[in-house]
């Protein structure tokens, strides 16, 4: 095994041991578990059917991913630059790169893991509580199916990777674990919100043109998420509608986030240990 | 600062090879000129202690050493052998992550090299073997920088440079933490070690560099810089190096 792929494993198998460790993030998975069965079950989603079930977490989930990627991510690479530890690895000839993503790998795992048991838990409710309606046989538009809400949960989850990696490049970029939450707080915020609004006012002041705005819609982490999920999920049980968003393009957003953050994470990072 | 007699009874130096070579090395932050023109050089075998007043760039220039700030002029050359991790180095106030016991934390160090660490070994010269399965953030603070000078020497690296490694630590644990960087030197290793207690760096160090006012003012063996200066002790060296307000003249002592 190469020096980077061992460095690579070591750090990534470092930060599964810490989240393993850490109990907070137990109570956490608790949390979300619970909350999104008490959402399932107050919406009344689970009792028709997984489509109208992602119908009543989607909104939910836009608010749930950020804070949990937030609370998963904010002190992923600032409590070590606050121990002196990345000046010590460094005499060990870690590249920034293999440590901002083995860091990253490592936190994704934790976060897909805290959210994929909720939503997992979402997906057994709902199969227990109703089925897919199985008196239709064929039909133009597709069935209500536990494979639909499959594709939620991987949608929802790389929705979460792309807003953890921004919040791991605030966490790289920040001086103190205080401001690590604020700036990650501040990104997220400006992100989600302003994503969605800066699209708002570029289609009512004319310089995002309606042709394009589907392109457009996939460059903000919660429109992309939220297109794609109507997309693939929503619309598929409509007879005719469709056109929410490209799902293609919506996904390509998320990754180019999630890439461009992690870029940028390790670009800073070589900054501030060289 | 403690001011007591004391004397070196150390070997002196075993050998003479460069390992690390910094040439008229300069720093700045914006105006502010942090260190000037220093050259030094630092031998395989031999303490090296960098004392100083505070704010005299201490630590700027064993950042600068490890490569972890870039100089403003001049440069570094470490001169060593070719290994895998030339330098090993102790923070400050070296720091652990929690949640991991003092033997998987050094294993966690050892298996970023290729090369293989006998953790049991390293763990028993800095008497922490026997406490290898607590936490590290349940040690003393003296224990936590014995962790971190294990972790220093993992891969045994041909230069090991120590910021401060008795700062806050009882004479006990100070002295200890001495030991180990006279040990290291007598194991053909180059240890560089910045300190503000003077009877340890008398003690235990070949060579001393005293910087003031961004440039060294006084370099050599402890013993002849007291005889240069003809006083009996480092400290009155550094009193009497120190009190100028600029140094005039750059003292040094060739081994």
């Amino acid at each position: 095994m190469s020096t980077i792929v061992s460095t690579f494993f070591a750090l990534f198998k470092r930060e599964l041991k810490t989240a393993m460790r850490t109990r907070v993030y137990y109570l956490i998975t608790v949390g979300v578990i619970g909350l999104l069965l008490a959402l399932t079950a107050g919406g009344g989603g689970a009792a028709t059917g997984y489509v109208p079930t992602v119908v009543d977490l989607l909104l939910p989930l836009e608010v749930l991913v950020p804070v949990l990627a937030i609370a998963i991510g904010y002190r992923s690479v600032v409590s070590d630059l606050e121990r002196g530890e990345l000046a010590v690895l460094k005499t060990y000839d870690v590249p920034s790169s293999v440590y901002v993503f083995a860091i990253y790998a490592g936190r994704a795992v934790v976060l897909s893991v805290i959210l994929g048991s909720g939503l997992l838990a979402t997906l057994l409710l709902v199969s227990f509580s109703s089925g897919p309606d199985t008196s239709i046989f064929a039909t133009h538009t597709g069935l209500d199916s536990p494979l639909l809400f499959a594709r939620f949960i991987v949608l929802t989850l790389v929705f979460a990777l792309a807003l953890l990696a921004i919040v791991l490049l605030m966490s790289v970029a920040a001086q103190s674990t205080l401001t690590a939450i604020a700036l990650a707080v501040g990104a997220v915020v400006l992100v989600v919100v302003g994503g969605d609004a800066a699209i708002i006012l570029g289609l009512t002041d004319g310089w995002i043109a309606d042709a394009d705005l589907l392109n457009a819609l996939a460059i903000a982490p919660n429109s992309a998420y939220r297109g794609a999920v109507f997309e693939t999920v929503i619309a598929v049980t409509a007879a005719s509608e469709s056109g929410y968003g490209s799902p293609i393009t919506s996904v390509a957003g998320l990754f180019a986030w999630t890439i461009f953050s992690l870029i940028s994470a390790t670009l800073i990072l070589h900054r501030r240990t060289v | 600062m403690s001011k007591q007699q004391s004397t070196n009874t150390r070997p002196a130096a075993t050998s003479q090879e460069a390992v690390l070579r910094a040439t008229d090395l300069t720093k700045q932050y914006s105006e502010l000129t942090v260190l000037d023109s220093i050259d030094l050089t630092v031998h395989a075998g031999s303490v090296t202690a960098l004392i100083g007043p505070n704010g005299t760039g201490k630590t700027t220039l064993l950042r600068l050493l490890l490569g972890h700030l870039e100089p403003t002029a001049g440069n570094v050359e470490y001169a060593g052998p070719a290994v895998e991790r030339p330098i090993g180095y102790l923070p400050q106030q070296p720091a652990f992550r929690p949640h991991f016991t003092v033997e998987e934390t050094i294993s966690f160090y050892a298996s970023l090299l290729e090369t293989p660490t006998d953790t049991k070994e390293l763990l028993t010269q800095v008497d922490l073997y026997d406490v290898r399965n607590r936490p590290v953030e349940a040690l003393s603070g003296g224990m936590t920088r014995l962790l971190g000078i294990a972790q220093s020497v993992v891969g045994n690296p041909p230069a090991v440079i120590f910021d401060e490694p008795a700062s806050g630590l009882d004479p006990t644990m100070g002295t200890k933490a001495f030991e180990i960087t006279a040990q290291l030197a007598e194991r053909g290793t180059a240890v560089i070690v910045s300190s503000h207690d003077l009877a340890l760096v008398e003690r235990y160090a070949d060579t001393v560099i005293l910087l003031h006012d961004k440039q060294i003012a006084a370099q050599g063996p402890p013993q002849q810089l007291c005889q240069t200066h003809s006083v009996a002790d480092l400290w009155e060296v550094y009193d009497a190096v120190t009190a100028t307000e600029t140094p005039q003249t750059n003292t040094e002592v060739t081994q």
